[in-house]
C-alpha cells in the first residue's frame, strides 16, 4: 500500500532542478533555474511536468539561441491540463494557465518573463484526510510561480541574468542564474557558460519539521554546431550541487541524505529533411545522480510541416531509470535502519517509462499562432532496460493536453 | 481501497467529496448527486440570485409574508433554536451589518457608531414573523442570511445522498465544514486537521472522526486592520461590534448543521468552553494569544 500511494513519478526525472535542463530544451544552451521543480514536496513533479512541457522545443520560442536581439516581441497565453492515476492510489489534477512576454527593450536588449499558476488537487494523502478552517483551506493546492530575464547582445557574444521564485503552501523558491554565450565570426558555433543559484525554504504542512532550507548550485557549459544549413547538434553538461533538507515529510520514515550532486550530460540533433519539409529531433540525456538515481532519456520527434501553415509532431521519450541507493522495496518500512537514509518514493525507484505525444500548430495571419498537444506516460518497473526494475510497483500512468495561443508583435 | 476524490467549486469557495468503498464510476454517480444538491441549495438560497427565497423574503420586508416551503421553514425554525440557545448571538438577521463593516473596502475603514446603530436598527431575529407556512420581515431593510447555516446543512445533505447510493466510507469538505461517514476503509477514522488561525499553510491540532462533523469558525478569513488593531469580521449582532475572544473555535457535533453554529456562537462567547461543555460537544478553540483550549482528556 504504501508504494503505491507514493504519488506520481517524476515523469521527466532528468528536468528534475537541474538547470540547463529547461533551457536547454528550450533550444537555449543557457542554463535557466526555472521555477518549476518542486524537490520535496508530495505532488510532483506535476510542476517538474509543467517544466518539462513549457520546455519542449518549440513550445516556447528559442528566443535566447539569437545571437541578435530579437526584433519583435512575443506574447504567449498557455494553458496546461494535467492527470495522474494508479491502480488503488488517488489521483491528482493539475490545471495551469500560464502567460509568457518577450519584448525587445532597444536593439541589443530584451526582456523576457513568465508567470505561472497552478491549481492542484486530489494530490496523494496529506498527513490528514482533509482540513477545517474558516477559509476552506487545504482543498485545493495553488502555486504561483514567476521569472524574469534580461539579455543584452553584443557583437560576438550575449550576456543574461534572469531570477525565478515559487510559491505554494508549504514550499518557496527563489532562484538567480547568469549566462554568457559566445558565437565564432561565421556564426557555426555557439559556446555557452551558466551559472545559478536556488534557495528552498520547507515548511510542510504536517507539522513535522519547520523552517527547512536547501541550497543548491548550478553549473553549465555547452556547444551548439550548426552543421550545414539543415542540421545542427548541441551538447551540454550541467553540474548541479545541492545541499539542505531533501527528505519528504509526507511519506513515513523518508529521511534522505543532505547533500545531492548530479552530472547531466545533454546531446541534441535537428535534422530539416528538405524533400518531406520536416525537421527530424533526436536527443539523448545522460544524468549521474550522487543518489543512485543514474538514469537515460532518448527523445523523438518529428516536426512534419503541412499545407495552409499546419504542422503535425508525432514524439516518443523513454526514460529508464535506476533506482536510488536508498530506495527500498515494499512493504514500508523493510530496510529501514536507524540513521541511515530510506525512501519508498516510486519516484527514487527503478523503472522505464514511454511517453508518446502529438502536437498540432498552425499559423495565422498578422503574428498569430496555435497550437494544442497531447501526451501520454506510462511507467512500469518491467520497462526498466535490462528487467530490473523496482519488484512490488504498480503502474503509473499520467496524461497531460496543452493549448497555447500566441502573438509576435 | 481507494478513497476517490472529487473537488468542484461553489458559493464562491472550494469543496471535496472524499468517496471510497465503491468503484469509482459509481462513486462519480454518487457524487454527481450530491454536487448537484449543494448547487440547488446555493441557488435556492443565495443573496445575489433574483429568483431565490432569500430574495424573495428580503425583497418583501416591510410588506406581505412570503410563503415558503417546508425545507425552508425547517431551516428558520432550526435558525430560531439557535437565537434562543445562544440568547440572541446568533441572528440570521444580522447580515445587515455589512452594510456599516465593509471588509472589503479599500483604504480599510472602522464604522462610525451612528453607521452601525443604523444598521442595528434592521436586526432581530425576534421581530421576525415566522407562521406555519411562511415568513415576513416587518421592517423594509431587514434581511435574512441563510450564510451561517447554508453550507453546513448542504455538507449534511450531501453526506446523506452519498450514504443513499451506498457510500458507507466518505468525507465532505464544503469549504471547511466537514461531515464524516463510516470512518475510512481500512478501519481507521478520519483524520481531519485544524488550520492555524495565524500561520497559513499549518495545523494546530487534529481530530478524529468516524461518523460526525467538523465545522470551524475564525476571524482570520475577512478582517481590516486600522492603525494597528485588527476588526475580524466575527460581528457581535447584539451590539454590532467585533469581538475578539477566540482566534478560532472548531467544534464536532452529529451534523454539519450543528456544528457549524456551536462554532459560530462559541465564537462570540467568552464563556464558550462552558457553553459548548453544556452542549456535549468536543471541541479545539485557539484564544486570542494562540493558546489551544480543549475538553479536559483530549490531546
Amino acid at each position: 500500500m504504501a508504494a503505491t500511494d507514493a504519488g506520481a513519478a517524476e515523469a521527466s526525472q532528468p528536468h528534475h532542478r537541474a538547470p540547463g535542463d529547461a533551457g536547454a530544451d528550450r533550444g537555449d544552451a543557457v542554463p535557466r533555474t526555472t521555477a518549476a521543480a518542486s524537490g520535496a514536496r508530495r505532488g510532483p513533479d506535476a510542476a517538474t511536468l509543467l517544466a518539462a512541457a513549457l520546455a519542449l522545443p518549440g513550445v516556447m520560442p528559442a528566443a535566447a539561441l539569437a545571437q541578435t536581439a530579437p526584433d519583435q516581441g512575443i506574447v504567449a497565453m498557455r494553458y496546461f491540463d494535467y492527470r495522474d492515476w494508479q491502480p488503488g492510489a488517488e489521483r491528482m489534477n493539475v490545471h495551469s494557465p500560464s502567460l509568457y512576454l518577450l519584448k525587445p527593450l532597444s536593439d541589443s536588449l530584451s526582456f523576457e518573463g513568465s508567470v505561472v499558476y497552478d491549481a492542484m488537487s486530489g494530490a496523494s494523502p496529506l498527513y490528514h484526510n482533509t482540513l477545517s478552517g474558516a477559509s476552506g483551506v487545504g482543498i485545493t493546492e495553488y502555486r504561483t510561480a514567476g521569472d524574469a530575464r534580461i539579455t543584452k547582445y553584443y557583437d560576438r557574444f550575449a550576456v543574461g541574468g534572469g531570477v525565478a521564485y515559487s510559491s505554494e503552501r508549504d514550499y518557496l523558491s527563489r532562484a538567480w542564474s547568469v549566462d554568457l554565450r559566445t558565437w565564432t565570426a561565421d556564426k557555426n558555433r555557439t559556446w555557452a557558460f551558466g551559472v545559478g543559484g536556488a534557495r528552498d525554504n520547507i515548511n510542510p504542512v504536517n507539522g513535522i519539521t519547520q523552517g527547512r532550507h536547501r541550497e543548491t548550485y548550478d553549473l553549465l557549459v555547452g556547444v551548439t554546431q550548426n552543421i550545414n544549413a539543415n542540421a545542427v547538434v548541441q551538447s551540454n553538461v550541467t553540474y548541479t550541487d545541492g545541499r539542505g533538507y531533501y527528505d519528504d515529510p509526507y511519506k513515513p520514515f523518508d529521511r534522505r541524505p543532505d547533500t545531492r550532486r548530479v552530472w547531466a550530460w545533454l546531446t541534441r540533433y535537428n535534422q530539416y529533411v528538405p524533400s518531406a519539409d520536416a525537421t527530424l529531433r533526436l536527443s539523448y540525456r545522460l544524468l549521474l545522480d550522487s543518489w543512485g538515481a543514474n538514469s537515460s532519456t532518448i527523445d523523438a520527434e518529428w516536426v512534419q510541416a503541412l499545407p495552409h501553415g499546419f504542422t503535425v509532431t508525432p514524439g516518443l521519450r523513454y526514460i529508464t531509470q535506476q533506482h536510488a541507493d536508498f530506495y527500498r522495496d515494499p512493504p514500508l518500512g523493510n530496510g529501514l535502519r536507524p540513521g541511515q537514509p530510506y525512501t519508498a518514493d516510486t519516484r527514487l525507484s527503478a523503472f522505464g517509462a514511454f511517453t508518446p505525444s502529438v502536437r498540432l500548430g498552425k499559423q495565422f495571419a498578422d503574428g498569430w499562432s496555435a497550437d494544442i498537444a497531447m501526451s501520454v506516460y506510462r511507467q512500469k518497473s518491467s520497462w526498466h532496460l535490462g528487467g530490473e526494475g523496482s519488484p512490488g510497483l504498480l503502474e503509473f500512468s499520467a496524461r497531460w493536453f496543452e493549448l497555447g495561443v500566441q502573438k509576435t508583435f | 481501497m481507494t478513497i476517490h476524490r472529487f473537488p468542484f467549486r461553489a458559493m464562491a469557495a472550494e469543496h471535496e467529496l472524499q468517496v471510497a468503498g465503491l468503484d469509482r464510476a459509481s462513486a462519480a454517480r454518487a457524487a454527481a448527486a450530491a454536487i448537484a444538491d449543494v448547487h440547488r441549495i446555493e441557488a435556492k438560497y443565495s443573496r445575489y440570485t433574483p429568483d431565490s427565497v432569500t430574495t424573495a423574503i428580503n425583497r418583501a420586508a416591510g410588506r406581505a409574508a412570503v410563503p415558503v416551503d417546508d425545507e425552508t421553514l425547517a431551516l428558520l425554525r432550526y435558525a430560531d433554536q439557535c437565537w434562543r440557545i445562544s440568547d440572541g448571538a446568533f441572528d440570521v438577521t444580522s447580515g445587515v451589518l455589512r452594510r456599516a463593516w465593509r471588509f472589503g473596502a479599500k483604504p480599510p475603514r472602522v464604522p462610525t457608531v451612528a453607521e452601525v446603530d443604523a444598521a442595528r436598527a434592521l436586526i432581530g431575529w425576534n421581530r421576525v414573523e415566522l407562521g406555519a407556512h411562511d415568513v415576513r420581515l416587518p421592517t423594509a431593510g431587514m434581511e435574512i442570511d441563510f450564510g451561517g447555516i447554508g453550507k453546513e446543512y448542504a455538507a449534511d445533505r450531501a453526506a446523506t445522498l452519498l450514504a443513499s447510493h451506498g457510500v458507507a466510507h466518505a468525507l465532505v469538505n464544503l469549504g471547511g465544514d466537514v461531515r464524516a461517514l463510516g470512518g475510512q476503509p481500512d478501519g481507521r477514522p478520519w483524520r481531519i486537521g485544524i488550520v492555524h488561525p495565524r500561520k497559513p499553510g499549518a495545523v494546530i491540532g487534529e481530530l478524529d472522526v468516524v461518523d460526525g462533523a467538523i465545522a470551524t469558525s475564525g476571524d482570520y478569513q475577512r478582517f481590516i486592520e486600522v492603525d494597528g488593531a485588527r476588526y475580524a469580521h466575527i460581528l457581535d449582532p447584539r451590539t454590532g461590534w467585533p469581538v475578539a475572544h477566540w482566534q478560532s473555535a472548531s467544534v464536532v457535533a452529529p451534523v454539519c448543521t450543528l456544528a457549524g453554529s456551536l462554532a459560530t456562537i462559541a465564537m462570540l462567547r467568552r464563556d464558550a468552553p462552558a457553553f459548548l461543555d453544556a452542549q456535549r460537544v468536543t471541541y479545539l478553540l485557539v484564544d486570542e494569544k494562540g493558546r489551544r483550549v480543549a475538553p479536559a482528556g483530549l490531546s
